[in-house]
């Protein structure tokens, strides 16, 4: 089954009088239950094409099919509850909030499905456990190593129980030793739980460790999806 | 619960942001503060002018007579007719006042002096600390009856006891035949009863510079109506001389004369309340501005993980919300402490007006949400990718 394809996707962002092609046609496919690496250098796009996967973005040109279903981006609650259903991000800065715990910072994603405190707060606890960070729960993020810190961000993408996990350059910020922890945690969770993973990094030793991988290389993805594959 | 965790996650944001929380609130807490403090004071300072009506009752007139020419001239004698001439008058207590320093013993004091007649005392609801009052038997004689403050002067220059002494006044020494109760100003009564040496009006009528009645009070029948007595009244001076002007004033008039000017000084401190309130609520936009810029990338972030433009534009409306209501209930406790500090000072009956309270609360929410949904709305029209790449 299909987890998301994209069809010619060009994205321009105008810079002053001009403007600069960023993506300029991708199309590309991933099945559900992937591992996949997009590889690239520095300001190749890759995080451009995350938030357009992640539905952070509107692609300037061409189509999106998510679960086969066409996006449509008039609608920003319909995206919003897309992404808080479906996606799960990790960043390379992890993104959390400093004044909460850690517990309460797996627990932002529940609080837009309306999920009462008492079971946020119990699923929450249960991905930390999954994340091998419980004892860390009641801590702050500046109390917390980076390891640390990424396993909580993770196991925030994770609490929602998504179809889908974006993360962009995971492990970017760690040392190799913390880094490879990152990416043997989001094997298990690929394997075990066969949550489709989309892995940014600039670092081939990572993108190696995927099933697939994929580069984008001035603007266009390669190897290019396989256009005449029957769906 | 989505408003509920907005709630709990607006306190401690602005718990963490402390100092700017404070800065945020002193505006709000000075406009509330001063609105329900000035309100109380209001109500309370009405309660204690309509508490002194319901002492004296509605049943009494004032009357002031003012001449057109030298050559009209009232007689005491001409006022205490009145009540057997006038069906619906009760009865009349005419009075003479004037004011002097005088030494007594090696002190000096401030008196208000009255020259009355017996029927001033009843009329005005006065009651005796010890002694009597002036009695219609006294006339001419220089007997006096002194207010609460004197006394306890007299006293502390050694006099002791009062009744039965003898204090020089100008040239002349008075007995004191009676000390008067706490007397509270207001409604029709004389102003300074309690700093006062009363006398007997035809004492009064050769120890005072100025020997013209002006005005007296007069006491109507319960079953005429106030205004019935006030024609009643003009048209018995009318008759006695042209030259002179009858001014009576009802309770009822004075009532409403002081509820309209009551409500004029609501009016304003209501426009001084508004525009500390204003003031405040700008600051309060702009810290929720400063705050919305400073959590670009919480606001991003929370986007990304699937909250909807109202989540976000809710949750900073809620902090705006939480920010007025905490300076709210600062500002209503500071108000009423301010109040009664004034009611202790004035002496005065202390009361809380919850209405106020409420329109504090009420005032200080809509303040809240108005300064603070500008912010807000641009907080959830951020694109969440220039907010997340912050
Ligand atoms: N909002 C924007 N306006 C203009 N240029 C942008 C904007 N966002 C990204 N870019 C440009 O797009 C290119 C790709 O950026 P990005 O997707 O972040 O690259 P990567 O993640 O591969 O390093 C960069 O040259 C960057 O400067
Ligand atoms: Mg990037």
């Amino acid at each position: 089954m299909s987890m998301l394809r994209t069809v010619n996707i060009h994205k321009t962002y105008p810079v002053g009088p001009t403007e600069v092609n960023v993506l300029k046609g991708i199309s590309l496919e991933v099945e559900q239950g992937e591992f996949l690496s997009v590889v690239g250098a520095s300001g190749s796009g890759k995080s451009t094409l995350m938030h357009i996967l992640g539905l952070l973005e509107q692609p300037t040109s061409g189509e999106y099919y998510f679960e086969d279903a066409r996006i449509r981006y008039e609608d920003d609650r319909e995206l919003s509850i897309l992404r808080n259903r479906k996606i799960g991000f990790v960043f390379q800065q992890y993104c959390l909030l400093q004044r909460l715990t850690a517990l309460d910072n797996v627990g932002i994603p529940l609080i837009y499905r309306g999920m009462g405190k008492p079971e946020i707060r119990e699923r929450s606890m249960a991905y930390l456990q999954k994340v091998e960070v419980a004892d860390r729960a009641h801590h702050r993020p500046n109390e917390m190593s980076g390891g640390q810190q990424q396993r909580v961000a993770i196991a925030r993408a994770m609490v929602g129980n998504p179809a889908l996990i974006l993360a962009d350059e995971p492990t970017g910020a760690l040392d190799s030793r913390t880094g490879q922890e990152i990416m043997d945690l989001f094997r298990k969770l690929n394997e075990e739980e066969g949550i489709t993973i989309i892995v940014i990094t600039h670092d081939p030793k990572i993108a190696a460790q995927c099933r697939r991988s994929v580069e984008i290389i001035d603007g266009l993805v390669t190897p290019p999806a396989d256009d005449g594959k029957p769906h | 619960m989505i408003l509920k965790a907005n709630i709990s996650e607006a306190f401690t944001s602005l718990a963490n942001a402390r100092q700017r929380t404070i800065l945020a609130i002193i505006g709000i807490v000075i406009g509330i503060g001063s609105v329900i403090g000035m309100v109380s004071i209001g109500s309370i300072a009405e309660n204690e002018a309509l508490k002194q009506f319901k002492d004296m009752g509605v049943d009494v007139v004032m009357v002031r007579l003012t001449k057109g020419s030298p050559s009209a001239n009232v007689t005491l004698r001409d006022i205490t007719a009145l009540k057997e001439e006038e069906h619906s008058i009760l009865d009349v207590a005419p009075y003479l006042r004037s004011s002097g320093s005088y030494s007594i013993g090696k002190k000096s004091i401030y008196l208000e002096q009255m020259g009355v007649t017996a029927s001033f005392f009843g009329m005005n609801k006065i009651r005796l600390a010890e002694g009597r009052f002036i009695s219609d038997l006294d006339e001419n004689r220089y007997f006096c009856v002194v207010g609460m403050e004197t006394a306890a002067f007299l006293r502390g220059i050694g006099l002791n006891p009062l009744l039965g002494s003898q204090i020089p006044l100008g040239n002349r020494i008075f007995t004191i035949v009676g000390v008067l109760d706490n007397v509270s100003d207001g409604g029709m009564r004389p102003y300074g009863l309690n700093s006062s040496v009363v006398m007997p009006i035809t004492t009064a009528g050769r120890f005072f510079e100025k020997s013209d009645i002006d005005s007296f009070l007069a006491l109507v029948g319960n079953t005429v109506s106030p205004v019935q007595a006030k024609t009643d009244i003009q048209n018995y001076f009318r008759v006695k001389s042209r030259e002179l002007k009858v001014r009576v004033t009802t309770a009822e008039e004075l009532i409403a004369n002081m509820k309209k000017q009551m409500q004029i000084f609501s009016l304003l401190l209501g426009a001084i309340g508004s525009i500390s309130l204003i003031v405040g609520g700008i600051g309060v936009m702009n810290v929720m501005l400063i705050s919305v810029t400073e959590r670009r990338m919480e606001i991003g972030l929370r986007r990304a993980l699937g909250a909807q433009q109202g989540d976000i534009q809710s949750q900073f409306i809620m902090e705006a919300l939480v920010l007025c209501l905490v300076g709210g209930v600062i500002g209503i406790v500071l108000g009423v402490i301010v109040s009664f500090i004034f009611a202790r000072v004035s002496h005065w009956e202390f009361l809380i007006s919850y209405g106020s309270i409420i329109l504090g609360f009420g005032v200080a929410a809509a303040v809240g949400v108005f300064f603070g949904y500008y912010p807000a709305r641009s907080a959830a029209r951020l694109d969440p990718i220039k907010a997340l790449r912050s």
